[in-house]
């Protein structure tokens, strides 16, 4: 029925993604505009600094960053288990990646066009996590946060030690490049790592990854969202809020949380052969604790449990190092200008040499105060410590609340 | 016959008379794949169609005439408003039974009292909290012979008794019949007649035992012609269609639900959207956003508390837009009044700017943002109610009529309302008022055939020359409108001799949200006094909110503070009225009136009679040191 929202005669209706005309357009809108971003400097009124190649490389990560948080939110937000142990299914499915599409050369490299690497990037780690799962599913809560923990640990060592495989300590890899060839021609049909020319828009490497990542973040959006609102999703919400009422209402526990393990280290593995595949050479070391956190600050700033919230997570998280950076490099321009007010009061947080007293230093090296790496880290904490406990929705807490302010005009309730 | 319907070419069996049951037909054979019922289960809105209703019904009928069904027997129901009723009651009437309404708060002695008076033989109860009602006077009623269940659940204590039998073997019953008969139904209809007897609508008996009122066919005809399908009713003239959204929530025994949902769905064809129950109405609201909409004046002025109260609860910023836009809709609500209902040039400015920023939002909250013609009757609604929602541009119209004429009176056309009275006689109907005593009378073709086995109360209940007497005092207004004056046995003689109608007062009462019922008594006293009833939970919000500590119902209304609360409702209305007319002491009613207990009719109706005896020492503690 049009314009009754709210009556609906199916449970398809009823979970339909886009319920509402508006709800379409809006979407439609945003999707042209985030396809748009790299030509948005010949655009009007378009934030042109994004369509930069730095800007480019940022939202690209963000991009990466979203699918394998969408795989933790899978696992933690909606299926309730903590996992320490995202980076290790990461390294996973980078290392799978590169066994099969790095080029043949003193490591293992198969060669392999993308469309069987990415695949088996989601394959290795779910079939992996599957047969971890077992001894995972057992423990719940912090113990289940210990179990993970040391599986990050056991990860670091094999792939420090499997030299053959990972290039080892210090040393690194190059992983397979964005390039889609049918076998192993010679040259790949489509090249996203070479700038070129599209429908006869000059496009830079960096805008051409960005789409094409751009493209797997929604369709990682689109399975993330489908597992959440169909049998399964609803399994692993269960089993969330009460694993036993879950049980007996017919949930298969053991199941559901393997299953849950399964599709999360599936997400973990592409998001890190992407990755891996972005930056081009990586060391084991990379797939360390800090990564892990640093999906875990994605889904609770951003709002544990929800899809959207996840996404929102992932441009704060990753986002936000960038514009610490640009703000305070900005900050000392100012302070070492002179005169003002923010120059005063900014003085009194960045140290700008080497024996200027400052919270924050902007110098290379080590110098009094924090560095820009380090402020981020400590911001990252509190932003954590102070979503949960004062807004445990996330972001998408916060989005919500202003969007029930409208719902509920003219009233409170 | 509407004129929406073409009939259809009837193979074999001639026509019978147009009856319920054949216009149901009829819109099966023109829109089989249109929604006709909606219903709200397992959490969604379940879409039944024309052409599942109607097969539904057939499969029915054909087991009503398994079960012997002759014309002119009687069917109970005794549920909620859900499609087997309508389904069951559209059967009898399709195989020329009558169909006997129950309220579902009707206690075990009233179900003994209407299934023995109407002698039904085939009964619906619902659930099992019915069924325990009529179980518990099963022995005596001689004519029941089979107990029609529709919910499962709890009849494991019955399983093995011959005369319950649950819904859906009933219609395989009537699937195995339609086999062996088929046409047998179809047949039944072509036989009905004018004349014949469709529903017996017990009056809600204020005083004295509910009286069965018969209404035939040719009443319903009449009531379909008029009520739902008169020219001029509805805003520009377009008739209620199959676009139209119902909700059906009041009970449908009630002949105002009946014409309301199911005849009109019936005559012109809207969706009936069934309620879940009476305490979820405001989110089926909501959620269907009907497009007509009827309502009793409990419920208009329900809404209209809940809409001040919200809007005073809000915060800050939204409670400032809240108190702009309430000035906006009573500013607009005084034009539209004394301009008939439509809008002024002026009001239709302020509205326009006033729908962008508050009414859109305020209108789909209580679930009227496309509701097109809203109505209220039953009982008497207090003018300012009425003002306030065509102030916020809801279309609020009064109507008047009552069982025994099938609801044809007066209705206040679109655009031609005049507030405070009950509208226009309809076009050609007999409408006069009694020069002697103001009763308003009728006579036309919807006048009801009389009161089931009791032809004494038939004949009280019509004039010499054979106008119905209706009970209720008029006047004209501009000659024009007719204005309700009261029931003609509530209106107050005070000893000084002056003619009061408690009605007004107690209407003026009542709009205060705080008040929920009132009874102003003085008949044969020196001044008036009233009983007051407090609506629990806004008095109880009002009162957490002043940290006035209290317990239950009878604790907060003997508060202290809660006197003086309801004393300035008092004072307020006293202003409203002349010196003879004012209200010089009120006590509070100590309990939660309840139709149970017998202080209420089955429609929520004071029942005066009941409650001068049971709080008779509140009413002489009012008169006692002047007497």
């Amino acid at each position: 029925m049009r314009g009754r929202p709210l009556l609906f005669t199916s449970y398809e209706a009823d979970q339909a993604l886009m319920p509402t005309t508006t709800k379409k357009v809006a979407l439609t809108v945003f999707l042209v505009a985030l396809v748009l971003v790299p030509v948005y400097d010949v655009i009007p009124f378009a934030p042109d600094f994004l369509a930069k190649d730095d800007w480019l490389k940022v939202l690209t990560n963000v991009m990466i960053f979203a699918i394998g948080a969408l795989g933790l939110n899978i696992l933690t937000g909606l299926a309730g288990q903590v996992s320490l142990g995202h980076a290790f299914f990461m390294g996973l499915g980078a290392y799978t990646a590169a066994a099969l599409g790095a080029p043949e050369g003193p490591l293992v490299g198969l060669g392999l066009p993308m469309w069987i690497w990415l695949p088996a990037a989601a394959v290795v780690p779910a079939l992996v996590g599957v047969l971890v799962g077992p001894t995972a599913v057992r423990v719940r809560g912090l113990y289940l946060a210990i179990v993970t923990l040391g599986l990050v640990f056991i990860g670091e060592y094999l792939f420090r030690n499997t030299e053959s495989w990972t290039g080892g300590s210090q040393a690194g890899r190059t992983f397979p490049r964005f390039q889609f060839r049918f076998w192993k021609e010679e040259e790949p049909l489509v090249d996203f790592s070479r700038k070129g020319e599209w429908f006869g828009i000059e496009l830079s490497n960096e805008a051409k990854t960005y789409i094409l990542l751009l493209g797997f973040a929604i369709v990682a959006t689109l399975i993330a969202k489908n597992i959440q609102r169909t049998r399964v999703g609803r399994a692993f919400q269960a089993i969330r809020d009460r694993d036993i009422a879950a049980e007996v209402m017919g949930v298969d526990e053991f199941r559901y949380k393997l299953l849950a393990f399964g599709i999360s280290s599936a997400f973990a593995g592409v998001s890190g052969a992407l990755l891996a595949s972005f930056v081009g050479r990586t060391i084991p070391e990379r797939w360390d604790l800090l990564l892990s956190v640093q999906f875990i600050a994605i889904i609770l700033i951003g709002g544990a449990g929800t899809v959207t919230g996840t996404l929102m997570g992932a441009l704060f998280v990753i986002a936000l190092p960038r514009v610490v950076q640009d703000f305070t490099a900005w900050l000392s321009d100012k302070i070492d200008a002179g005169e003002g007010i923010i120059a005063k009061v900014g003085d009194v947080f960045i140290a700008t040499s080497g024996d200027d007293f400052g919270i924050v230093n902007t110098l290379p090296g080590t110098g009094p105060g924090l560095s820009v790496f380090q402020l981020n880290l400590v911001i990252y904490g509190l932003l954590i410590i102070v979503f949960l406990i004062f807004e445990p929705l996330g972001l998408y807490g916060i989005w919500l609340r202003v969007r029930n302010y409208w719902k509920g005009w003219p009233f409170t309730y | 016959m509407t004129s929406v319907v073409e009939r259809r070419e009837t193979p074999g069996v001639g026509e019978g008379y147009p009856t319920v049951a054949s216009h149901i037909r009829d819109w099966a054979q023109k829109l089989p794949d249109h929604v006709a019922l909606r219903e709200k289960d397992y959490g969604i809105w379940q879409e039944i169609t024309w052409k599942e209703y109607w097969e539904t019904v057939l499969d029915a009928a054909h087991g009503l005439l398994a079960l012997g069904i002759e014309p002119g027997d009687r069917v109970s129901i005794h549920s909620e408003d859900r499609p087997e009723w309508v389904i069951l009651d559209v059967a009898t009437v399709a195989v020329r039974g009558i169909t006997v309404g129950l309220y579902p708060t009707n206690p075990a002695a009233e179900v003994q009292y209407l299934l023995s008076d109407s002698g039904a033989k085939v009964h619906l109860a619902e659930d099992q909290e019915q069924a325990d009602k009529v179980m518990e006077v099963i022995d005596s009623l001689p004519n029941l012979e089979k107990i029609i269940h529709v919910e499962p659940r709890g009849f494991r204590e019955y399983r093995n008794d011959p005369r319950f039998i649950f819904w859906d073997d009933f219609l395989e019953l009537g699937r195995e019949h339609r086999k062996a008969h088929p046409g047998a139904v179809e047949q039944r209809m072509a036989e009905a007649t004018a004349d014949d007897v469709m529903t017996l609508v017990y009056t809600s008996g204020t005083t004295g035992p509910p009286k069965g009122a018969m209404l035939t066919n040719a009443n319903a005809k009449y009531a379909m012609d008029l009520v739902i399908n008169v020219e001029g009713r509805l805003p520009g003239d377009k008739k209620p269609s199959p676009d139209d959204q119902i909700l059906t929530y009041l009970p449908l025994c009630h002949v105002a639900e009946r014409i309301f949902s199911t005849w009109t769905n019936a005559a012109a064809g809207p969706v009936l959207n069934f309620a879940e129950s009476i305490e979820t109405v405001q989110q089926n609201l909501r959620e269907i956003q009907p497009t007509l909409f009827f309502a009793v004046p409990r419920i208009w002025e329900k809404i209209h508390a809940t809409i001040i109260i919200k809007g005073r609860d809000a915060t800050f910023f939204k409670r400032l837009w809240f108190a702009l836009g309430l000035k906006m809709a009573g500013f607009i609500g005084r034009e539209r009044v004394a301009n008939g209902g439509l809008h002024t040039w002026k009001s239709r400015i302020v509205y326009a700017i006033g729908y962008l920023f508050i009414f859109r939002a305020l209108r789909e909250r209580i679930g009227l943002r496309r509701c097109r013609w809203a109505g209220t009757g039953a009982a008497a609604i207090a003018p300012e109610v009425i003002q306030f929602f065509h102030g916020l541009g809801i279309n609020l119209y009064e109507l008047y009529g009552m069982t025994e004429n099938s609801a044809v009176a007066t209705v206040n056309f679109y655009g031609r309302m005049k507030l405070g009275t009950v509208g226009e006689p309809y076009p050609g109907i007999g409408l006069r008022l009694d020069p002697e005593t103001g009763e308003i009378q009728t006579k036309h073709p919807g006048v009801f055939k009389g009161y089931w086995n009791k032809p004494d109360k038939t004949a009280e209940a019509f004039t010499e020359d054979g106008w119905l007497k209706t009970g209720d005092v008029g006047v004209w207004v501009d000659g024009t409108h007719v204005k309700i004056v009261d029931r003609i046995k509530h209106i107050i003689i005070t000893s000084g001799g002056k003619n009061i109608s408690p009605s007004e007062i107690e209407n003026s009462l009542k709009t205060s949200p705080y008040v929920k019922e009132a009874m102003v008594i003085g008949d044969g006293r020196k001044y008036l006094t009233a009983l007051i009833g407090i609506e629990f939970d806004v008095v109880g919000d009002w009162a957490t909110r002043r940290g006035i500590p209290y317990t239950t119902y009878r604790d907060l209304s003997e508060k202290p503070e809660v006197i003086e609360l309801i004393q300035g409702v008092i004072d307020e209305t006293n202003k409203k009225f002349s010196r003879v007319e004012q209200i010089k002491k009120f006590r509070m009613i100590p309990k939660e009136l309840d139709h149970e207990d017998g202080e209420l009719t089955a429609t929520q109706k004071l029942k005066r009679k009941a409650m001068e005896e049971m709080f008779g020492d509140l009413i002489e503690d009012m008169y006692g040191s002047d007497r």
